[in-house]
C-alpha cells in the first residue's frame, strides 16, 4: 500500500516537472525567436483612475471638467466631455494629452521651451517655435505625460477648470498622482 | 356685448401670458457626463461577461462626443467604428444593425448609405428617453461579432437611459 502511494506520488509530481519544464523551454524558444516590437502602454483601468483623479480634484469649483486620457501612441485611451462643456473642449483636452505625451513633457515646460524667445543655459537662442506647427499640438498649459520606467506610456489632458489654462494643469497633475502607486 | 369684450379681454390675456411663459430660445435636453458613465459601466459589465476589450463610444443629441474609450489591445479601427456607429442610430434614431437592414442594396433606403460617416454595422444603439432620442452609444470589438457588439451597446444604453430617469438631463 505504502508502495503505492508512494509511486503515486512520484508520478503526480513527475507530471508537474515535465510540465513545468515544457513550459520553460517554451517561454525560451518565444523570447528567442521573437522579432517584433513589444511596448508599454496605459491600460483602460489606469486611464479610468487618471481622468476620475482629475475629476475629483477640481469637481468642486469646475463641475464641468473634460479630461482626455492618450495612450503610448497618442490615440485616445479614454475621454470624458464636462457637462456643458465649451465646443472645443474635447479637442484642446486631447490635443493637450497629445503633446505632453509626444514630447514627454508637461505642457507647460514644453511652451516654455519652445517660445519664440527661449534661451538655453549659454544664452543661446533654442529656436523650437517649429514644434508648435505639428498636427495634433496645441501650445496649452493643462497636459502632463505619464511616464513609467522612462517610458511615456500616456499623456493626460484637461480643458474646462474654472481658472482656465492656469488650474487646468493642476486638475491633470491629480490625474496622475491617481496611479503614482503603479509609475514607481 | 359687454360681456364678449371680457371674454376677448380674457383670451388675449391668456395668449400673452403663454407667449411669455415660453422662452424665446429654442431648448433641448441633453446627456450628461453621468449618464455616459453609466453607459461606459454597463458595456464593461457586458465585456467582462463576454470576456472582450471592446471600444465605447456615446455621443449626445447634437452628435458631440460624451465619452470615448479605446480598449486594451483594440484594433486600430475599432474606436472610429465605434464613433460612426453612434453617429448611425444617433442620426437615423434607429438600431445602426435595423439601418443596415433597411438600406441593404435594392431597398427603398439603400441610398441612405452614402450619408458621410453613417456606417451600416450593428454596433450603434440610440439612447431613449420616452419617445425622444438624446444620444447614442456604439461599441466595437466584442467577441459577438455585430450581435454581440449590438448587445453591448443596448445595454450601455438603457443605463444611460435609466440614469437619466434618476436625474433631470442637462439643459442646454
Amino acid at each position: 500500500m505504502q508502495k503505492l502511494i508512494n509511486t503515486l506520488v512520484l508520478g503526480v509530481a513527475g507530471i508537474f516537472v515535465v510540465s513545468a519544464a515544457f513550459a520553460i523551454v517554451q517561454q525560451m524558444v518565444k523570447t528567442m525567436t521573437l522579432q517584433s516590437l513589444s511596448a508599454n502602454d496605459i491600460s483602460v483601468d489606469q486611464a479610468l483612475l487618471v481622468a476620475q483623479g482629475a475629476i475629483n480634484e477640481c469637481k468642486k469649483d469646475s463641475p464641468a471638467l473634460t479630461v482626455a486620457v492618450v495612450d503610448h501612441e497618442g490615440g485616445v485611451r479614454f475621454l470624458i466631455r464636462g457637462d456643458g462643456a465649451s465646443p472645443e473642449a474635447v479637442e484642446n483636452a486631447r490635443k493637450k494629452a497629445y503633446t505632453a505625451r509626444t514630447f514627454r513633457a508637461s505642457t507647460s515646460s514644453w511652451m516654455e521651451r519652445t517660445a519664440m524667445d527661449a534661451l538655453d543655459d549659454k544664452g543661446k537662442r533654442i529656436d523650437l517655435y517649429g514644434q508648435r506647427m505639428l498636427e495634433n499640438i496645441i501650445a496649452q498649459k493643462g497636459g502632463l505625460p505619464i511616464i513609467w520606467h522612462g517610458d511615456a506610456i500616456g499623456g493626460v489632458g484637461v480643458s474646462g477648470s474654472k481658472g482656465g489654462e492656469e488650474t487646468d494643469e493642476g486638475c491633470a497633475k491629480a490625474g496622475v498622482e491617481a496611479i503614482a502607486d503603479q509609475l514607481f | 356685448m359687454s360681456r364678449m369684450s371680457t371674454i376677448w379681454k380674457a383670451a388675449a390675456a391668456a395668449a400673452l401670458l403663454s407667449i411669455a411663459s415660453q422662452s424665446a430660445y429654442a431648448q433641448s435636453s441633453s446627456l450628461t457626463s453621468a449618464q455616459a458613465m453609466a453607459a461606459l459601466q454597463a458595456v464593461q459589465a457586458y465585456a467582462k461577461n463576454d470576456g472582450s476589450n471592446p471600444s465605447l463610444a456615446v455621443i449626445d443629441r447634437d452628435g458631440n462626443t460624451v465619452l470615448l474609450l479605446k480598449g486594451n489591445g483594440a484594433a486600430p479601427h475599432n474606436i472610429g467604428l465605434a464613433q460612426r456607429k453612434a453617429f448611425t442610430a444617433n442620426q437615423f434614431k434607429m438600431r445602426s444593425i435595423d439601418w443596415r437592414d433597411r438600406t441593404m442594396p435594392g431597398k427603398p433606403n439603400a441610398d441612405e448609405r452614402n450619408t458621410p460617416n453613417a456606417v451600416p454595422l450593428g454596433g450603434g444603439v440610440p439612447i431613449m428617453v420616452g419617445n425622444d432620442v438624446v444620444g447614442a452609444v456604439g461599441v466595437s470589438g466584442t467577441r459577438g461579432g455585430q450581435e454581440g457588439d449590438t448587445a453591448g451597446a443596448q445595454a450601455g444604453a438603457d443605463a444611460a437611459a435609466a440614469a437619466a430617469a434618476q436625474r433631470p438631463l442637462a439643459q442646454n
